[in-house]
């Protein structure tokens, strides 16, 4: 499929004022290939640019409001961008429910916006979701520090409405917090990063917002804090998340903090935090409480998506001394930050490595995920500058499942026509 | 009955003592908990190990013999049915923990570990497993993982899917897959999720790692004790949304009342009450005791009698037995029991209990609800005795109204107990036959010769294709009664 034919193959399925082409297009990616970028405005619309592009071959790429779109290696391919900003209506909102349905475009802050007035929220704290849509958040379906108290985006979303990549409009789960009628598809698709279908709904758990928001910061050097984190994870307290950052300078230089949130009422988060200060034996360096705690952890989300390099880095949460090391091994060649889930064991590296080097990056790469899948981890390149990918692989032998999801992604779009790959 | 070469092969797998073709002992295994579907299997088989399933899959399939896979046999939808003299693949006697991972909360565990048991083996460490079916004493891990099992404490826990982190199963085919594993980041997509509540359709999970929590510091048990069942279901809706989040909220109304305090199981619930409502808090002790007034609070504006607080472990156990002891209290005053289990949103809970009591009336019937209100998990059950044709079939056309009922507010026809053989028929209410033809395409994925569990989950006329012997509308009887306590 040449740029040029691209949106002539789909022509006709939008009004001309929904297609991006040429520089409007690589405007809105912010660079990164693209043929054109089309914003169906409901489900049918959807299903007819699936369809469209089922009959001419048109490679298409699912998108939320565009803030990931690296992730993956999603646009390197190039390819038609199918946008759900459009698709941002709420369809159901019953506050004493604690759930909500909405279009996959519903951005993020409009959804906090509309949460808020009922003191709810929806507390998933994966990178970048503060920027980008309701739909992005399911589809991608990573995690952040939250997942210690609420689970993984996966344990919230309660339903989805899906156009297959072979067109097939799909609406699985519901919009009830407990549900095991028939197979979970709703946990299949969430996460799968837009290569089995075209999210255009989803339903999803809320949670009462808790009254006391409190974040306690410790530095020090890197040994040091890492000792805090441990004590953190091996308390029986329920800490909400934690999260250790090693930046800048610090990498090399070994200078950490340790973000420790609390959440609960407000008699219970001060006993948390003070019988927490107790067993560390060391005062936090700043304690943050309500709005700030929040706006500090709203800023840590903001998102790396337009970062050449990001590379997750999973193990056991008890090897997090091990994986924060071979992270900043990797760090050393890209500079930028080192971001650990102490209670997860993930830890993210996100950098811009200069335009030499790319080999040498390569190699600690693929010596980092031999050494990590020996010890039972895995390491995935979310971002990664297209000639370092190519090197190392965007995923390593981990996943398993033994041909199945390869299986999987032929039953739900067997041409295939979804260019994006779940890594 | 199976063929003579095919129980030589399984003794020469899992051994003399593992292989069950005596049509006496099969008796056992002709049900599950919900004893109106009965069928004999031609064999069970008990293997110990992930290669002697894989060896005993391997060998029934080739005989052409469809798979049950089985844990205690405690559900309640039929699913552990062996239709057409299907062998049953127990794993009862793999129960064996394999390793409590103190540093990383988890536990590495074959399938027939019993789920009470995993967390009395966890508590010396200060860990527990959070999923708490009410048959947990009896019920297995690797049945909770079949089932996506529920209880009462996954109002703020979650259910069995946000606990498994890794499985290796035994596919269809006899290969073994190593899904996710070694904490819950695999890459990829979530086939670990997309396993758990397959109801033995996928496969035979042989090693399972669940996550662990740490054992809460308090706990605070209330109960609330009303005159009509609609304002308890308001207390529930009101604590939810002032932003409570109890551990547990269990609603028992009257008719379940009268027979547990009828019983042996008495437990001091006044018998003129029409509902009586269990709350749980748990978690450190600085707060609790103002969360449980809170709740209590809400409880007496939404019409409470007289609210009830637990003062130590053995009050807290009393106010717990009525909802505890209701399923078998009320096997007791009826000879056969039809157990609901759909799903409803939470502010529907008033109008939904007093369209059931409605539907009631209006068959003379007997319904009790026990339930997970807190959910929205509705258990409306009806008593009767199958013997009375008349009743047998206002049963019948009651409890497909309910159903409708449910579905019709927003929900779903099942929260926990799974659909088996007992709900497949149901599945059209809420899923069109788009959804359906992608579950049967998932459910090819991994078993492409329809080996395991066939009949199960899907209604076969969905499914253009696949063989249809084995169609449970032929064999199955259509009501269900309770045996053990759900």
């Amino acid at each position: 499929m040449s740029i040029a034919t691209a949106p002539t193959a789909l022509s006709g399925v939008l009004p001309e004022s929904r297609v991006l082409t040429g520089s409007a297009a690589s405007g809105w990616t912010g660079g990164m290939p693209a043929e054109a970028v089309v914003f169906p405005a409901d489900t049918d619309e959807v299903q007819a640019l699936v369809r469209a592009a089922n009959e001419t071959g048109t490679r298409l790429l699912p998108a939320g409001a565009g803030s990931w779109l690296g992730a993956g290696g999603w646009t390197r391919v190039g390819g038609v961008i199918v946008s759900t900003a459009r698709l941002d209506s709420v369809l159901h909102y019953e506050p004493a429910d604690l759930t909500l349905t909405a279009g996959a475009g519903l951005g993020w802050r409009k959804l906090a916006a509309l949460l808020e007035p009922n003191g709810q929220w929806l507390p998933v704290d994966g990178p970048g979701v503060g920027v980008g849509t309701l739909g992005g958040a399911a589809a991608c379906g990573v995690p952040g520090p939250l997942r210690a108290r609420y689970g993984a985006v996966r344990d919230n979303v309660l339903g989805l409405e899906v156009v297959t990549g072979d067109g097939r409009l799909l609406r699985i789960g519901g919009r009830v917090v407990k549900n095991v009628a028939g197979y979970d598809l709703v946990r299949l698709f969430t996460g799968s990063r837009g290569s089995l279908g075209v999210i255009t709904r989803v339903s999803v758990r809320l949670f009462p917002r808790p009254e006391a928001d409190v974040t306690m910061v410790f530095e020090g050097g890197v040994e040091e804090v890492l000792e805090v984190a441990r004590v953190v994870r091996a308390s029986p307290l329920p800490v909400a998340a934690a999260e250790l950052v090693v930046r800048g300078a610090g990498v090399a230089d070994g200078e950490a903090e340790l973000a420790v949130r609390v959440l609960g009422g407000r008699e219970e988060a001060e006993d948390v935090c003070s019988r927490l200060v107790a067993g560390i034996g060391a005062a936090p360096g700043g304690t943050m409480r309500g709005g700030e705690s929040e706006v500090f952890h709203r800023r840590r989300i903001e998102w790396e998506g337009r970062l050449p390099l990001v590379v997750r880095l999973a193990a056991l949460p008890g090897q997090l001394a091990a994986t924060m090391e071979w992270a900043r091994g990797v760090a050393g060649w890209t500079g930028g930050e080192v971001a650990g889930d102490v209670f997860g064991g993930v830890v993210r590296v996100k950098g811009s490595p200069g335009d030499d080097g790319a080999a040498e990056l390569a190699e600690t790469l693929t010596r980092v995920r031999r050494e990590m899948e020996a010890a039972g981890g895995t390491m995935t390149l979310s971002q990664a500058p297209r000639e370092v990918a190519a090197r190392v692989g965007w995923t390593g032998a981990g996943g398993g499942g033994g041909g199945l999801a390869e299986k999987l992604k032929s039953l739900f779009d067997p041409r295939p026509v979804l260019q994006s790959r779940c890594p | 009955m199976i063929p003579d070469t095919l129980a030589k092969s399984l003794v020469k797998i899992c051994g003399q003592s593992a292989v069950i073709v005596d049509e006496d002992r099969l008796l056992v295994y002709e049900s599950d908990a919900l004893t109106a579907y009965r069928h004999r299997p031609g064999a069970v088989v008990l293997p110990r190990t992930t290669a002697q399933v894989q060896g005993a899959v391997t060998a029934i399939a080739r005989h052409g013999l469809p798979i049950v896979p089985r844990g205690a046999g405690t559900g309640l939808s039929g699913g552990a049915v062996a239709l057409d003299g299907a062998v049953v693949v127990g794993t009862a006697r793999m129960n064996r923990i394999l390793a409590i991972d103190v540093a990383n909360r988890r536990a590495v565990l074959q399938p027939g570990v019993i789920n009470a048991e995993l967390s009395a083996a966890a508590r010396p460490h200060g860990l527990y497993y959070a999923p708490d079916p009410s048959s947990q004493t009896a019920c297995t891990i690797g049945g909770n993982v079949a089932e996506n099992s529920g209880g009462p404490h996954c109002l703020k826990y979650g259910v069995t899917s946000r606990y498994v982190t890794g499985l290796t199963v035994v596919l269809p085919d006899g290969s073994v897959a190593k899904l996710g594993g070694q904490g819950r980041d695999a890459p990829g997509y979530d086939l670990v999720g997309l396993f758990v509540g397959s109801e033995g359709c996928f496969g035979i999970a042989t090693e399972i790692e669940v996550g662990l929590l740490p054992l809460p510091e308090g706990v605070r048990t209330l109960l609330g004790i009303f005159d009509r069942i609609e304002d308890a279901g308001r207390a529930v809706s009101d604590i939810v949304s002032a932003g409570l989040l109890p551990a547990a909220m269990e609603i028992i109304d009257g008719p379940t009342i009268r027979a547990v305090e009828d019983s042996v199981f008495a437990a001091g619930y006044p018998t003129d009450a029409e509902a009586a409502l269990v709350i749980e808090f748990d978690g450190v002790e600085a707060g609790l005791d103002a969360e449980a007034e809170r709740a209590a609070e809400f409880c007496k504006r939404a019409g409470a009698r007289e609210v009830r607080s637990a003062r130590d472990e053995h009050e807290r156990m009393a106010l717990w037995k009525g909802r505890k002891k209701a399923f078998g209290a009320m096997g007791r005053i009826a000879p056969d029991l039809l157990v609901q289990d759909a799903t409803v949103p939470r502010t529907t809970l008033p109008s939904i209990l007093k369209g059931i009591s409605e539907i009631g009336k209006r068959y003379d019937l007997v319904v009790a609800n026990v339930f997970h209100a807190g959910d929205g998990n509705l258990h409306p059950n009806i008593l009767f005795d199958r013997r009375d044709e008349d009743e047998l079939e206002r049963v019948e056309r009651a409890s497909k109204e309910i159903m409708q009922l449910c579905v019709d507010s927003g929900g779903t026809i099942t929260g926990e107990h799974g659909v088996g053989l007992d709900k497949k028929h149901h599945m059209p209410l809420i899923y069109g036959p788009a959804e359906l033809d992608a579950m049967w395409g998932v459910r090819r994925v991994f078993d492409p010769a329809a080996t395991m569990n066939p009949g199960k989950v899907l209604p076969e006329e969905t499914a253009p294709g696949w063989p249809v012997e084995g169609d449970a509308r032929e064999t199955g009887e259509p009501m269900a009664t309770v045996g053990a306590a759900p």
